[in-house]
């Protein structure tokens, strides 16, 4: 199994994905997800302070703090992508993770649409692989860490959206489906 | 293919905020009092979770958590 | 040479994190809020102030007020 070494992830995603009941398969994907320290910052509740806190125990989690530059290059990243209409809004913390992402090779774990967005349409983020969690069940069911239920294809991705209220694209969950039919088929 | 991209983010975001509007307990969000409710609004039309949680006063995951009361989904 | 001196600091990180276990007032620790409580459980495991203070939401000077409340040695 070809195992993914570190990704860095932000609060959205990591909000939603503590509340998954089959969460700790991201550990099985990444040797280590780093979190930013603005994160800590953000979250609240015992749930995600808990399980963030038993990541950093465990050293499935470690905690990144940016240096000037990273965060300058993520108040550029901010301005460029002011200047693409088509772009929704992004803030700092995403715009970081984006930067971190294209510095150090990380996949990027987020949900939120600018980030998601930016490597389509900024040349220089281009080669940033961002996954939302979409990518990460379907990454997860590729390298057998989850095993479909192949009488309903669908079963991993709605169970995620049942535990978060979260929905996914209708496009690009079609296409995650096909694939995990196909995994199917082959199997 | 800049062009094909752009077409495809704008019709996903407009299937995204088309959802939210249909998913949400309208009864719910206006009985809340007027900065959550204006939050909550701003969210189903905009998709900007950050700048919603500010309007609103809350923190991220106060929103969050706020969305889920509202039966409105995040659509990623 | 290099694996002695790994073995020898492992050995060593295993007898401080047994000591810091030991030494807690568990009592304290588990009447604190959760963000206070893990953040201190995370120091008796690891040993990281910083990182600690970090999942507190407070500065290192204010955690390691924190620590020594909660009776939990700093072993270096």
């Amino acid at each position: 199994m070809l195992r993914r070494e570190f990704a860095i992830a932000d609060t959205c995603f990591l909000i939603d994905w503590s509340r998954y009941r089959r969460r700790d398969i991201l550990f099985r994907l990444f040797r280590t997800v780093f979190v930013p320290e603005n994160v800590l910052n953000e979250v609240k509740s015992e749930n995600v302070i808990t399980w963030i806190s038993e990541g950093l125990r465990s050293d499935k989690l470690a905690l990144y703090t940016p240096v000037s530059d990273e965060v300058e290059e993520a108040r550029e990243l901010i301005e460029e992508s002011r200047l693409h209409p088509q772009l929704p809004s992004m803030d700092l913390p995403e715009a970081l993770c984006l930067v971190i992402g294209r510095r150090r090779g990380y996949i990027v774990l987020t949900e939120n649409r600018a980030a998601l967005l930016a490597p389509k349409l900024l040349s220089k983020y281009r080669d940033v692989e961002v996954w939302r969690a979409l990518e990460v069940l379907l990454n997860a069911i590729r390298y057998n860490i989850i095993e479909p239920d192949c009488s309903n294809p669908r079963k991993v991705f709605d169970e995620y959206c049942h535990d978060t209220l979260h929905i996914f694209p209708s496009k690009t969950l079609n296409e995650a489906i096909r694939e995990v039919e196909e995994l199917c088929r082959r199997t | 293919m800049q062009e094909d991209v752009i077409s495809e983010i704008i019709e996903e975001e407009r299937e995204a905020r088309e959802l939210r509007r249909r998913m949400a307990d309208w009864e719910f969000i206006n009985k809340q009092p007027p900065r959550i409710r204006e939050a909550l609004k701003y969210y189903i039309e905009k998709d900007d979770m950050r700048l919603a949680a500010k309007l609103a006063g809350l923190n991220i995951e106060e929103f969050r958590e706020l969305l889920r009361k509202a039966r409105i989904p995040v659509v990623v | 040479m290099g694996e002695d001196v790994i073995k020898e600091f492992l050995e060593w990180e295993v007898k401080a994190r047994e000591l810091r276990r030991r030494m807690a007032d568990w009592e304290f620790i588990n009447k604190q809020p959760p963000r206070i409580r893990e953040a201190l459980k995370y120091y008796i495991e690891k040993g990281d102030l910083y990182v600690a203070s970090r999942i507190a939401g407070l500065s290192i000077e204010e955690f390691n007020e924190l620590r020594i409340k909660a009776r939990i040695p700093n072993v270096a």
